[in-house]
């Protein structure tokens, strides 16, 4: 852990955190810049395929992205499956060659130039939101402190897409992902949230941010009121 | 159910301790052949710990990749014991042992204030003297700890370091599935999907806490019992109960 420089990450995911509809898209680009990747691109998936691309930072990524929709398979189809990363370093790689694990994906991907892929499910507990993919034309495992600051990205892109599917006028917060560390209480108190506002878990996620952004007060501090059962949120909060 | 052994502090006799111990690891065995649930094994590893090892209270934390050690077992769901462990990101006797590679030992919590200025009135106001960290190892790599804490100010016994070392090491591969364990991208799939479990857990504790009025303690009992009596994943029990499509608490 102590050779990877987080924090950076962090604070540059809260410079480019002025949330809205653009927002996938600088995470896409910051990727680019930081990750040594060709390309990357961000997709809503469900649990049976591709459903749209967000955003691509090329033509490449863009298709990607695209046949994986068209197909039905591929690493970020997996990977939201999974509800873990699935990096492959070298598509040409004989193993890989060997499992075969997407074969119309391969051969296609390899066509357009793409050698590495990596892909992220952006993903908080069981609110799945999509997936993101980045991409080598050469092929290269992603280093500890790259691979460090692609699932940083991918929480920041989750509560990113997160925001924009939100078809309320909750606020949620800024897009800046969370301190990194593990929260019980933020995820106990989404799930109470929940069933107190009757809402969906997504919806209270977004409320639980958006009380603790109303009220100035930190995220885990609002969340772990809720558990104790200081505090309620109710259906008029929705 | 067990009796406390006052001479070594077990809460198990010596033929029920290599009981628990066999069975903990034939569990360990079971799960290089089948399809298993991670999460599930990792709750009952830290359990086992607790069991046959001179400790009260037993928690597992991965490294997150992210530059963050987190919580994905627990012997017990109390907050303060949560809190204890998941403050260890700034000081403690785990993220030592992952930064240093190496076994932490603390006999006397309170004699070491000075090693941990922030943990150690931490971890005694919440009823803790005494401490073990043991790396979890993986070839050149540490992808975690496990973080053991006794009662009592007391060493723990050579013998129990050893098995909780053992423990710890089958714990490992218990998170790599050892089928898939020459990808080197395997490492960090089943660590983030790990780790995504256990958010998803405590999603649907808080789900099962409010509808029931439970302790998250009891909702994770809960939870884990209808995933056990079924032979079903946690993290799908858990993705059901917040979908609504289950609920563990309705009679029948």
């Amino acid at each position: 852990m102590g050779d990877r420089d987080p924090d950076g990450w962090e604070q540059l995911l809260r410079d480019t955190a002025r949330g809205g509809a653009e927002q996938p898209r600088r995470i896409a680009d910051l990727c680019v810049r930081m990750l040594e990747v060709s390309g990357a691109g961000i997709s809503l998936v469900s649990d049976t395929g591709v459903r749209g691309v967000i955003c691509a930072t090329d033509e490449v990524a863009m298709r990607i992205e695209e046949l994986q929709l068209t197909l039905g398979e591929g690493p970020c189809v997996d990977a939201v499956r999974h509800g873990g990363p699935v990096l492959v370093p070298d598509l040409e790689d004989p193993h890989e060659v060997a499992t075969d694990r997407w074969p119309a994906f391969m051969g296609a991907a390899a066509e357009a130039g793409v050698r590495a892929v990596f892909a992220f499910p952006l993903r908080i507990g069981v609110i799945s939101l999509g997936a993101m993919d980045l991409y080598r034309d050469q092929p290269g495992r992603l280093s500890d402190e790259q691979l460090s600051g692609a699932l940083l990205a991918a929480e920041g892109a989750g509560i990113a897409l997160l925001a924009t599917q939100a078809t309320s006028e909750v606020e949620p917060g800024g897009g800046q992902p969370s301190s990194g560390g593990y929260d019980a209480q933020v995820h106990q108190a989404t799930g109470m949230v929940m069933v107190q506002a009757g809402v969906t878990i997504e919806q209270a996620f977004l409320l639980l941010r958006a009380r603790a952004f109303s009220s100035g007060r930190a995220l885990p501090e609002v969340a772990a009121d809720v558990v104790a059962r200081r505090v309620r949120f109710d259906a008029e909060d929705k | 159910m067990t009796t406390e052994d006052h001479a070594s502090g077990r809460s198990v006799g010596a033929p029920d301790r290599e009981r628990a111990v066999t069975e903990m690891f034939v569990t360990l065995a079971d799960t290089l052949v089948d399809d298993y649930d991670v999460v599930d094994l990792l709750d009952r590893l830290v359990h086992a710990c607790v069991l046959i090892l001179d400790v009260t209270a037993a928690g597992l934390l991965l490294d997150d990749q992210r530059g963050h050690l987190s919580l994905v077992a627990s012997s017990s769901e109390e907050t303060r014991l949560l809190e204890v462990f998941q403050l260890q990101n700034n000081e403690g006797p785990c993220l030592d042992c992952v930064r240093d590679r190496t076994i932490v030992t603390s006999a006397d919590l309170e004699a070491d204030a000075g090693r941990w200025p922030a943990f150690v009135p931490q971890a005694l106001a919440a009823g803790y003297r005494s401490v073990t960290a043991v790396p979890m190892r993986l070839r050149d790599d540490i992808i975690g700890g496990l973080n053991m804490f006794g009662s009592v100010s007391r060493p723990l016994a050579d013998e129990d370091r050893r098995l909780a070392q053992a423990l710890a090491d089958a714990a490992t591969i218990g998170i790599l599935q050892q089928r898939a364990a020459h990808r080197t991208s395997v490492l960090a799939e089943q660590l983030q999907h790990a780790l995504n479990s256990r958010v998803a857990i405590e999603q649907a504790k808080g789900v099962l806490a409010e509808r029931h009025n439970l302790s998250m303690e009891l909702a994770f009992q809960m939870l884990r019992k209808y995933a056990r009596d079924r032979n079903f994943k946690l993290f799908d029990v858990a993705t059901s109960v917040v979908a609504g499509r289950v609920d563990p608490g309705a009679d029948g």
